[in-house]
């Protein structure tokens, strides 16, 4: 509308608010006081061509960059201020308030020519990129070599990154989280990059430098399985530490009762004998250090009686009261690491028990490097069978090389290769997005491993650890950095064969956290019944099941009980001499038939005659 | 041995194979499905939501098509084919008209006829009056050349007279109704006709169409005018149809099962809760699929007896299902087994 006109429309978040006759001087007026200083840095200003309108944006949520400000063909970050940056005078924000640094959201990004690096900068441009590897996050920029790797292997990456075990925290002695993770050994990586040294991540490091070799091993990393050399475990290699917390609370409860800690006693409804408390403490606590299993009672507690009748029928004096201590779970186990006995806001009594358990990396274990390359332990062999170079160097983990070529991680290859580098060299070298190019890489890392004796590839001779024959091809072998995820087989490991039923149906509980079963669903019973195998679909919906036995009337069909004082079965409809039978159905089809019955429906159940 | 080699054992769940076998493919379908380029005009349904079709018993197919050859003389004659297709492609009133003016008001109409689209169906101005007058008898018609103009002999309102012009223009002058289009294909040297919109009664009746020759894919329309052995052999290829487009196939067998549970009450039923599995003798059978609380209380309502014999229902109540190696039995009554004396 207005590019007929000679004037221009301003727009303020959207709002038409006055109209200019040169749209760009006007934006370029904005910017240069908003350098200044005169208005805020928040503000963005574009002059939008097609439209011939002004765009001006002061409202929350837009996404912003950084971009270095380059005035008549010159960066205004010159040698001066950056050596002052280097003497640390000065930070980021100062750049950012002298107008040196802008950030820029994405309309008024269209306004302007970048140059990548100083030496591209023409007397057009306008900005310079802060640095290439901007483009990325903290997460991706703290990984190396991520512009080698396919784009959609970066998220998969971080999401590794946020699964890792490591350092999360310096107390965590003193810490109740419900669930941590601690690694024995965290290292820094062989290779980093500058964010990961300018956020010092390496004081929290998550990972550990592994040695590879990319290799098969008699099919057991095969499917993004991994090999690990038994002897590397045991040095330590990938242990750590599991806690969780246990917590419990003093309870008030209307009537002025409440709970009370203490080890319960053999009066106490629900006692579990005198043996499932020793390791209770005076107080009814655990003691510290102390080893428990599954099913050992942590914290000892006794509530009030459930219905109230209980209480009036035998006065105050008599202890009704029933045991609701906590015990470890199911498949769980460990020392106890911590305990700590504290106070609520509404001044109840809290205890929170800390168990630390040893995880040592076990078939089944999560591992993964920096390049979204996730696997499971497949086996672990002792060092003696796995492959060595002629040095003598045993890798502590097979890497298939089926998981690369369609993958696309290039970065994996590459941070091998620099990793090898970095340890014969004795320095860690640097693998920061975009700061050289891949072959210049290739050639650097290569002459540093040739000057050592190694091959230039990063390739070794192996030697079959089984019979010490060598094997004809060359193996591609490096350290990566690798991280122990904390998806762990001793945190999931779940197996039934007998154990509790639910109330209503009888039949066996579901999840681990009831030490259910795993349900035999309904695809998986139409392949039983279109097999005809009916006495193995019989013995998994009923045997292992819910069977019961009902008492079923000849007469009127109905269900009858069986009177153990008359020791003969009843019909309540046809009374005493009435002929019973007693037949094998689901329980849950008797709750069914009841449920039936309820609702005025009688069913009758017919049987043959023999 | 071959023969031996396809038979079935006793007590084979046939059933539950055959919904086996066409639910794994039909699984793949979803995941890929083809999409044939070429002549909109001629849609067919494939894939999938075709299958539903045909398992549904939908009354009317979503792209009803016609197929119709010939025999060997007339197949290679492109001009006769034409002359039929011309007989067959129904053609209205309104398609033959360039353009119209009515007063609704005064009960008036004038239709400009196309003379090049009359040349096309062999149409005279004078049949098309015929035509229309024999319809509709309240209206007197006068032509002047290509113009032909109608007027209501009474008066009458607005909204009538509007639905009446509609009608006519709607009406059809030639062709076989429901047949929106056919074209003329050709296979090797042989032409045939292939329609969108199908009619199987009306192009029976079309001379120089023999029965033998003409194919619908409207399963109904042939169970209508062939019956219900017809309705069968048509499910039975149209499922076939279905897979052979996605370049599988399932073993016809399974197609042939289908296709007799559908049509063997004499009728085409469709699978599922209005047609075969709300047809189950078993009242658990039934409410453990869909509609609980209905069939309960209509079986209490009727008292009705469930006689546990198929799976669904002994999978309920906990019994070894007559399946497979529960179908066999091996019986002997209380009394004889005390004749019985054991082998020392």
């Amino acid at each position: 509308m207005a590019k007929d006109t000679n004037t221009c429309a301003v727009f303020l978040d959207g709002k038409h608010i006055a109209d200019v006759k040169d749209g760009t001087a006007f934006a370029e007026e904005i910017r240069k006081n908003r350098r200044k200083g005169l208005i805020s840095g928040e503000v963005n200003v574009a002059y939008i061509k097609k439209l011939g309108e002004v765009h001006i944006n002061a409202d929350k949520g837009r996404v912003r960059k950084p971009y270095v400000v380059v005035e008549n063909g010159k960066s205004k970050l010159d040698q001066e201020l950056m050596e002052r940056i280097s003497k640390k005078e000065i930070d980021f924000n100062y750049l950012v308030r002298r107008g040196v640094i802008e950030y820029l959201d994405v309309e008024e990004e269209e306004n302007i020519l970048a140059a990548m690096y100083e030496s591209e900068i023409t007397p057009k441009t306008t900005h310079m990129e802060v640095h290439p590897a901007i483009m990325f996050g903290l997460t991706v920029n703290s990984g190396v070599f991520p512009e080698f790797n396919s784009v959609g292997k970066h998220p998969l990456a971080w999401q590794l990154m946020k699964q890792a075990q490591g350092l999360p925290s310096m107390n965590f002695q003193n810490r109740f989280s419900a669930r941590s993770y601690l690694l024995h050994y965290p290292q820094r990586p062989l290779i980093d990059s500058e964010t990961y040294r300018a956020a010092n991540l390496s004081m929290h490091a998550n990972g550990q430098n592994f040695i590879v070799a990319v290799s098969t091993y008699l099919g057991y990393n095969m499917s993004d399985a991994v090999v690990v050399n038994k002897a590397a475990l045991e040095r330590g290699l990938g242990r750590s530490t599991f806690f969780k917390t246990y917590s419990d609370e003093e309870r008030r409860y209307p009537g002025g009762q409440q709970d009370r800690f203490v080890v319960p006693t053999p009066t106490v409804e629900g006692y579990e004998g005198e043996q499932a408390y020793t390791k209770l403490g005076d107080d009814g606590i655990v003691e510290e250090e102390m080893e428990v299993n599954e099913g050992d009672v942590i914290i000892g507690k006794i509530s009030p009686p459930r219905f109230l009748e209980e209480q009036t029928a035998f006065g105050a004096g008599i202890d009704r009261s029933r045991d609701n201590s906590t015990k470890l779970k199911a498949g769980e186990s460990g020392v106890v690491d911590n305990v700590m006995v504290t106070e609520t806001s509404g001044a109840t009594k809290i205890v929170k028990v800390v168990v630390r358990s040893n995880m040592v990396p076990e078939l089944g274990d999560k591992v993964g490097s920096r390049h979204a390359q996730k696997g499971v332990i497949g086996a672990i062999v002792p060092q003696e069978d796995m492959p060595f170079t002629k040095d003598g160097i045993v890798p502590d983990l097979l890497l298939s090389p089926m998981g690369l070529p369609n993958r696309m991680t290039f970065g994996h290859i590459l941070e091998m290769l620099g990793a090898k580098a970095a340890v014969v060299k004795g320095e860690i070298q640097d693998g920061t997005p975009f700061a050289r190019r891949g072959n210049a890489l290739i050639e650097e890392y290569g002459n540093i491993l040739e000057k050592a004796g190694f091959d230039r590839n990063g390739n070794d001779y192996l030697y079959d650890g089984k019979t010490g024959k060598k094997f004809a091809a060359s193996i591609f072998m490096g350290p990566v950095y690798y991280y122990r995820l904390y998806q762990m087989t001793k945190l999931k490991l779940q197996v039934r064969s007998r154990g509790p039923v639910q109330i209503l149906t009888r039949q066996p509980t579901e999840g681990k956290p009831r030490s259910g079963g795993i349900r035999l669903e309904e695809m998986a019973r139409d392949a039983l019944v279109g097999h005809g195998a009916s006495l193995v679909l019989k013995d998994r919906m009923l045997e292992q099941s819910d069977k019961d036995n009902v008492w079923i009337c000849r007469e009127c069909g109905d269900m009858g009980y069986f009177d153990h004082i008359k020791n003969m079965p009843v019909c309540q409809m046809c009374g005493p001499g009435s002929k019973l039978e007693s037949v094998e159905i689901s329980y849950a089809f008797k709750v069914l038939l009841d449920e039936l019955k309820s609702m005025h429906m009688l069913t009758k159940i017919r049987l043959k005659n023999d | 041995m071959s023969e031996k080699k396809g038979e079935i054992s006793y007590g084979e769940p046939v059933g539950v194979v055959t919904a086996q076998s066409i639910g794994e493919r039909s699984t793949q379908m979803v995941l890929r499905t083809f999409h044939s380029a070429g002549i909109t005009s001629q849609v067919v349904s494939a894939g999938l939501p075709r299958l539903i079709e045909i398992l549904d018993a939908r009354k009317k197919p979503k792209h009803p098509t016609m197929t119709i050859t010939f025999d060997k003389g007339v197949a290679s004659d492109y001009e006769s084919v034409k002359e039929i297709k011309k007989k067959i492609e129904e053609v209205r009133v309104g398609s033959l008209v360039g353009s119209f003016e009515e007063n609704l008001k005064a009960g008036t109409m004038v239709l400009n006829m196309d003379r090049e689209a009359m040349t096309e169906h062999s149409m005279t101005v004078k049949k098309i009056m015929d035509i229309i007058s024999a319809r509709f008898p309240d209206v007197e018609l006068s032509n002047e050349g290509e113009k032909i103009s109608v007027r209501y002999k009474k008066k009458k309102d607005i909204k009538s007279v509007r639905t009446a012009f509609v009608n006519i223009r709607g009406e059809i002058v030639s062709g076989v109704e429901g047949i929106e289009k056919a074209v003329v294909n050709s296979e090797g040297n042989a032409f045939y006709i292939s329609t969108s919109g199908s009619n199987l009664s009306g192009v029976l009746e079309v001379d120089g169409v023999k029965e033998e020759n003409v194919y619908t894919n409207d399963v109904f329309g042939i169970f209508n005018v062939l019956g219900v052995e017809a309705a069968r052999t048509a499910i039975l290829n149209e499922m076939m149809q279905v897979f052979a487009i996605e370049d599988t196939k399932i073993n016809v067998k399974h197609a042939m099962l289908i296709a007799d549970a559908m049509t063997h009450g004499g009728t085409v039923k469709s699978i599922g809760r209005h047609g075969l599995a709300g047809d189950k003798e078993s009242v658990f059978a039934r409410a453990a699929y869909e509609e609980t609380i209905k069939h309960f209380v209509n079986a209490a309502f009727f008292s009705e007896t469930d006689r546990l014999r198929g799976v669904a229902e002994n999978i309920i109540i906990g019994r070894q299902i007559s399946v497979g190696t529960g179908r066999v039995k091996l019986m002997i009554k209380n009394k004889d087994l005390e004749k019985v004396k054991p082998a020392d």
